[in-house]
């Protein structure tokens, strides 16, 4: 592989970008694939099979061809409500998973760069912040403060915005709450019912890390359900 | 500015490579029955023999870290390598699974 594809991977994929590494498996060429992009001879002639395994994300050698095809394609942003103790250990459980994370909180004292170096933190309320910004449904949110005020606006949005994994932290009693306020809101069943509250699988565990430990198993989990 | 603070297996390798040193990059390219690394898990090589990243979970790395080193000695581009339960090699270092891989590893060149 040439350093010059070598480097185009690594800004391609620093800038979120959604492509292929074609690799002629005969003579050891390497290209860059993207939907339209022109082909030299070296795969022209399978350019279907290509958009196709492309399309479905399936890294190989395609069938009948002696090419290998490695996708690249845009990480999942999860989007975080709450800027709490949790929220710490989510971050560093999420980089090792190649998640894009945001960390979204109202309030000044919590969301500080001390807390949270090497991440995007932005301070104000949910509503404002969540309209400014381009989400869809690559999208995960995970609201932690429990306080209405600050979650539901957050949930509101990401249902309407159709995110693939919307999750809340909150006792059962919470929870109960919650999708009342919901339901009153003019939300379904069907809609509030996808939320995953309380959030996170059963692990057992009580401490910080261990309820963040739960929230990126069940979303990891969900990832793989896409 | 948000920093990493982590390289990728990538990015290692372009930093090596501006510090003149021959890298090598190996990726599974196919696996049959239980071979724990995906197809697209790869790895990489300097000439020291330093290394970064996983093709198998440990079962196969030393074979394909000498077999690395062997093309950048004989200056040789790429080559496709294949383990299985009933390679020699493969049961020496451990391939315990029951899987099989394909491993294509070539070099990173100018």
């Amino acid at each position: 592989m040439k350093i010059q594809i070598l480097k185009e991977i690594i800004q391609k994929k620093s800038s979120k970008e959604k492509f292929a590494v074609l690799t002629n498996l005969i003579n050891g060429n390497s290209e860059i694939f993207e939907f339209g992009k022109f082909l030299s001879k070296d795969f022209e002639s399978s350019k279907k099979e290509i958009e196709n395994y492309h399309y479905l994300k399936k890294n190989g050698v395609i069938d009948g061809t002696q090419i290998f095809i490695q996708n690249y394609i845009k990480p999942i942003e999860v989007i975080i409500v709450g800027a709490v103790h949790i929220s710490q250990y989510l971050v560093d459980l999420f980089k090792n998973l190649d998640f894009e994370v945001k960390i979204i909180d109202p309030r000044k004292y919590f969301i500080t760069t001390e807390r949270f170096p090497n991440i995007e933190i932005i301070n104000g309320w949910p509503e404002k912040i969540l309209k400014k910004l381009q989400t869809n449904s690559n999208n995960a949110l995970i609201t932690l403060t429990h306080d209405p005020k600050i979650d539901d606006p957050a949930l509101r949005y990401a249902l309407k915005n159709k995110f693939f994994y919307i999750g809340a932290l909150g006792s059962k009693k919470t929870h109960i709450k919650r999708c009342e306020r919901l339901k009153e809101a003019g939300f379904s069943e069907e809609e509030i019912d996808s939320i995953h509250g309380p959030i996170g699988i059963k692990l057992g565990g009580k401490s910080a890390p261990e309820i963040a430990l739960s929230i990126v198993a069940q979303l990891v989990s969900e990832t793989h359900k896409l | 500015m948000k920093k990493q603070l982590k390289r990728t297996i990538l990015e290692q390798a372009n930093v090596w490579i501006e510090s003149n040193q021959k890298v090598v990059l190996a990726r599974v390219i196919h696996t049959w029955g239980s071979s724990p690394c995906p197809t697209g898990s790869s790895m990489i090589i300097n000439e020291k023999g330093d290394f970064f990243g996983s093709v198998s979970g440990g079962c196969v790395e030393s074979n394909v870290i000498a077999e690395c080193l062997e093309l950048i000695k004989n200056n040789n581009l790429f080559k496709q390598i294949k383990f299985n339960v009933s390679d020699e090699n493969a049961w020496d270092v451990g391939l315990a699974c029951g899987g099989e891989i394909k491993i294509f590893i070539e070099q990173i060149n100018s």
